[in-house]
């Protein structure tokens, strides 16, 4: 809408000529608050990014320790939760209200706030004009526009948990009618109205941030750097940003509508419903499978916008630490291809008990376990890029191989949830939360972690402390194993997701030794995220130098800026690429640069 | 620089393209209108049908005219038409799915929601003019009192 | 995405440049159309979908038949609606004329089109208010619908729901465009665009005027045609 007011016009078709010469070096004056504040230099923005998305996994991830507390622990009660949390513990145990508010919360701010904005913010906005050769996104300003609606966003909904009726509690998924009546629960009152403003804000932060992520891949890459000699990182982000730029949308129209139910007396999402001690409401004609629809078209490729970044950054890495190129380029591009276009057809095997056609669902059945082939390609690239590589057990490295062994755990189970036959057993039960846990979620943070890794030393110029990056990965991995791998049985017995005590169901008392085993090692694994803050934070003041240009001995164009770039990234000339971006092993050479002329007796690859 | 040279080569068309296209938007706008004037009190459900399909066609006509020759797709590079018009592909299915399954919801009513069924079959008086928000539909017989929570929200 | 296979695109697609020969503004202007052309379609589809699984649906002829001026009781379906559709198609011609304009450097012809394009916009939501208001005064609002379905079987509130919910959220579009034309217009006056060498910011203040009028393009058909 406003944004042709603040796309400034510059003149040049060839972008760099007309943006580069006034960057040159960062002798424009910057003071504390263009440089750290408002800044609108992309690595700081990337920064930015990512310290709040971590503020917001120890946030949720906080939130998931006590409702795993409850339910590790029903019968317990811990007076110094009532300390902390007041009414929403009375006499210690986490009343069914705040366990509601506590696991919507955790869901909503995983989901968007920490491994959407946290994670294609931080590295799509710190490699991407690194990575292809630019000075800057093609508009820096929108660039910090985009930080700054996802600021608003998260305060919007950090406030929103210290309102009266509490924050939202009818699941992140907000479906109608507990979100769109008032009178459904506590927090279908105030909180829900703030859930909608904040995500309304994150809507535009991610729309504005994916406009500048596309136009700075088509348009600013630099000399010699054509589509095909992109890191696969850059491929996997620019797929991220179509995905949000055409999905996020349509979750605004749901949203819109939405409001309208709450507010405006419309009846978009509602008909037919009787609330105790109101009675019949007028609203009718209405349809709450509709919201769904319109929240899945979003809510699916979601999913991809989560987890494709982790794909590209492990690719990345997986090739720079196995020392070999990356196996079947092209086939790793078309596999994410492929992804981002059945990513919009397979929304509603979220709705297959819904009462959706069984006929369309046969087809959205179809469509789901095709992702399996593109799924495969990437796995078995990854793994072949593995063998008999010449392997460095990086902190990174570490984590991006258990990405693969994440994604192949996780997705193996897609297999069974894509059915429909099988769904209408697996359904909300645990089953499902064991499924995207390890697949979407570990799966992602172990990308992201992967990522902080292997560029920490790009961000600040220092490396972070490999042994407790050893300890981070060791128990983080066999936390999430230990963790979600049981809830596979619970969901196969039939235990439902979202239930605030399983004690009193005769069906799932066999499984309280298992629920309080799944809640010690939430606590632990949860413990040493905090030992990995403690380390970022640490190295950025203390850790150990950085005193070559390429640590990692990699090929990529971020390795050939200065170790701390300014804004501009590089003095002087952009450097031009002559090679695509896995030349690992070639021709008796450890690496070839991307920046080095291709010469005259040089094999073909 | 003048201006950039990019746009130059592309420029194609120019006034008198505008006008033509002006006059092809027009024209499929007062056909429109026209076989919308003669559904009027049509009783044929399947010619209303086949109509209503040649509107829409129109419709995507016209689309076509104001994205290629208004906002210039025409004369954009191949590369830049295709990245745009092929996402759009998307809405094919979006389009379906949604459709069948709005259709399918109302087949699933009818067969097993008796009142949603007789509510669509029950012909009501038509309400005076004025009678704002009094004549809210289909609940018009059993919930009155909830009539005036519609009242209240707005 | 096609990438290189023939000579010619691994030129265009070879970096330093763009590869589709708009600079990085024009672009993101066409992908931000695109993610909001995503936006009405999901509600254009919303409704659809509500339509279809509803029995029964008003007649538009017999919702929209009123007329500005005219006497009470007035039957004149699509009238009205035809001249907002002829409205937003001139005020569209004249956008292009003023882009065309901008190219040959021709500042009077970007000045004079871009008043005719703003007075186009504002005759456009001077319509809608007035359709809005005597609707508003038949009862028809968001959550009340006064008018019954075409069988004479009672309606649900969707049909103004939706009426109002689309037609506002387009509305809007246009007067954000009209607020948008207006800095434009007073860009121009300043020389801003001659001091720049080009006026490729009317270019891309066309591209968004006109998905305006293409959004109305489908409005127009879903609510008052079919």
């Amino acid at each position: 809408m406003s944004n042709e007011a603040v796309v400034h016009a510059h003149g040049a078709v060839t972008t760099h000529e007309g943006h580069g010469d006034h960057h040159h070096e960062h002798h424009h004056h910057e003071t504390f608050i263009t440089k750290y504040v408002f800044s609108q230099d992309h690595k700081m923005i990337a920064k930015q990014f990512l310290i709040t998305g971590m503020v917001w996994a120890v946030l949720g991830g906080l939130m998931s320790v006590l409702f795993r507390l409850q339910l590790g622990y029903p019968d317990a009660t811990f007076p110094w939760l009532e300390d902390i949390l007041g009414k929403w513990a009375k006499g210690g145990r986490i009343t069914p209200e705040a366990y509601y508010a506590l696991v919507t919360t955790h869901g909503t701010v995983l989901v968007f706030f920490v491994l959407t904005a946290g994670l294609s913010g931080t590295f799509a906005n710190f490699l991407i004009p690194l990575q292809v050769g630019a000075r800057d996104m093609a508009s820096p300003f929108m660039n910090m526009l985009s930080y700054w609606f996802f600021f608003a966003a998260s305060i919007v909904m950090l406030s929103s948990m210290f309102v009266e009726t509490g924050p939202f509690s009818g699941g992140w998924t907000a479906y109608p009618p507990l979100s769109a009546l008032g009178d459904a629960s506590p927090g279908s009152k105030i909180g829900m109205d703030m859930w909608l403003i904040s995500m309304a804000l994150f809507v535009v932060s991610s729309l504005l941030g994916g406009l500048n992520y596309i136009a700075t891949v088509l348009n600013m890459r630099t000399k010699g750097m054509s589509m095909t000699r992109m890191p696969l990182t850059i491929w996997a982000l620019f797929f991220t940003a179509v995905l949000g730029v055409l999905s996020f949308p349509v979750l605004f129209s749901g949203f819109i509508l939405l409001i309208f139910d709450r507010n405006f007396g419309t009846s978009f999402y509602l008909s037919d419903i009787f609330i105790n001690g109101v009675g019949a409401l007028p609203n009718e004609g209405g349809s709450a499978i509709l919201y769904q629809h319109l929240f899945w078209f979003l809510g699916h490729p979601e999913v991809y916008i989560i987890l494709l970044p982790a794909m590209g950054m492990v690719s990345e890495i997986l090739s720079v630490n196995s020392r070999k190129p990356i196996f079947g380029y092209m086939a790793m591009i078309g596999s994410l291809f492929a992804i981002a276009i059945l990513a919009f057809l397979v929304w509603a095997h979220h709705m297959f008990v819904t009462g959706l056609n069984p006929f369309l669902g046969s087809i959205f059945v179809l469509l789901t376990l095709l992702i399996a082939v593109p799924s495969a390609i990437k796995v078995f690239n990854w793994l072949t890029t593995l063998w008999r590589g010449n392997i460095r057990f990086t902190p990174g490295m570490m984590f991006a191989i258990g990405f693969v062994s994440l994604f192949i755990s996780g997705g193996l189970t897609g297999i069974w949830l894509g059915n429909s036959a099988l769904d209408i057993h697996l359904h909300d039960t645990y089953f499902v939360i064991a499924h995207f846990h390890i697949v979407m979620g570990v799966a992602s943070m172990f990308g992201m972690f992967a990522g902080i890794y292997h560029w920490f030393p790009k961000m600040y110029g220092r490396y972070l402390n490999n042994t407790m990056g050893y300890i981070h990965f060791w128990v983080t991995i066999a936390g999430a194993y230990l963790i979600f791998w049981p809830m596979h049985y619970e969901g196969l017995a039939g235990m439902p997701r979202r239930y605030y005590d399983y004690s009193i169901w005769e069906s799932f008392k066999q499984f309280a030794e298992l629920n309080r085993f799944i809640s010690t090692v939430a606590m632990i694994v949860f413990a040493v995220q905090l030992l990995f803050l403690f380390n970022f934070f640490y190295s950025i003041f203390k850790g150990r130098k950085v005193t070559t240009l390429n640590p990692w001995g990699a090929t990529t164009l971020e390795w050939t800026t200065p170790i701390k770039p300014g804004h501009g990234n590089w003095v002087g000339e952009i450097p031009e690429v002559h090679r695509w971006a896995y030349d690992y092993g070639k021709d008796g050479k450890e690496f070839i640069a991307q920046t080095t002329p291709v010469g005259a007796d040089e094999s073909h690859h | 620089m003048s201006h950039s040279v990019g746009h130059e080569e592309t420029h194609g068309g120019g006034t008198s393209e505008i006008k033509k296209v002006t006059i092809i938007l027009s024209v499929l706008t007062i056909i429109e209108l026209a076989l919308g004037f003669w559904m009027i009190g049509m009783e044929n459900k399947g010619l209303i049908l086949a109509i209503k399909g040649a509107i829409i066609i129109l419709m995507l006509a016209k689309a076509f005219y104001i994205v290629g020759y208004f906002m210039h797709l025409k004369h954009e590079i191949k590369n830049l038409i295709m990245t745009i018009v092929v996402p759009l592909a998307l809405f094919i299915w979006f389009i379906i799915a949604f459709l069948a399954d709005g259709n399918s919801f109302r087949n699933l009513r009818n067969t097993y929601d008796p009142y949603f069924k007789e509510q669509s079959t029950i012909k009501v008086e038509k309400k005076e003019h004025g009678s704002h928000g009094a004549a809210a539909g289909a609940h018009a017989d059993s919930t009155h009192k909830s009539e005036g929570a519609v009242e209240n929200k707005h | 995405m096609a990438t290189t296979t023939t000579a010619t695109t691994t030129k265009l697609w070879g970096g330093g440049k763009s590869p589709f020969n708009v600079e990085y503004g024009k672009l993101m202007m066409w992908y931000f159309l695109m993610s909001d052309a995503f936006t009405f379609g999901a509600f254009l589809i919303s409704y659809g979908t509500i339509r279809f699984s509803t029995n029964g649906w008003p007649d538009p002829n017999e919702v929209f038949k009123s007329f500005p001026f005219a006497p009470e009781g007035v039957n004149a379906p699509l009238v009205f609606v035809s001249i907002m559709t002829f409205i937003l198609i001139i005020s569209s011609v004249t956008m292009v004329l003023a882009v065309h304009a901008g190219h040959n450097m021709d500042k009077k012809g970007v000045v004079k089109n871009l008043i005719w394009t703003i007075i186009g916009g504002l005759a456009f939501l001077g319509c809608q208010a007035w359709e809005w208001t005597h609707l508003h005064h038949e009862g028809a609002w968001w959550g009340s619908n006064p008018f019954l379905n075409a069988d004479g079987t009672a309606s649900s509130t969707n049909f103004t729901n939706y009426f109002f919910t689309i037609t506002g959220f387009h509305g809007f579009h246009v007067f954000s465009g009209v607020i948008i034309n207006i800095v434009m217009l007073i860009m121009t006056l300043m020389d801003k665009f001659e001091q720049r060498g080009h006026y490729l910011m009317i270019e891309k203040a066309g591209l968004y005027w006109h998905f305006v009028d293409l959004v109305w393009v489908f409005v127009f058909t879903c609510f008052y045609l079919v």
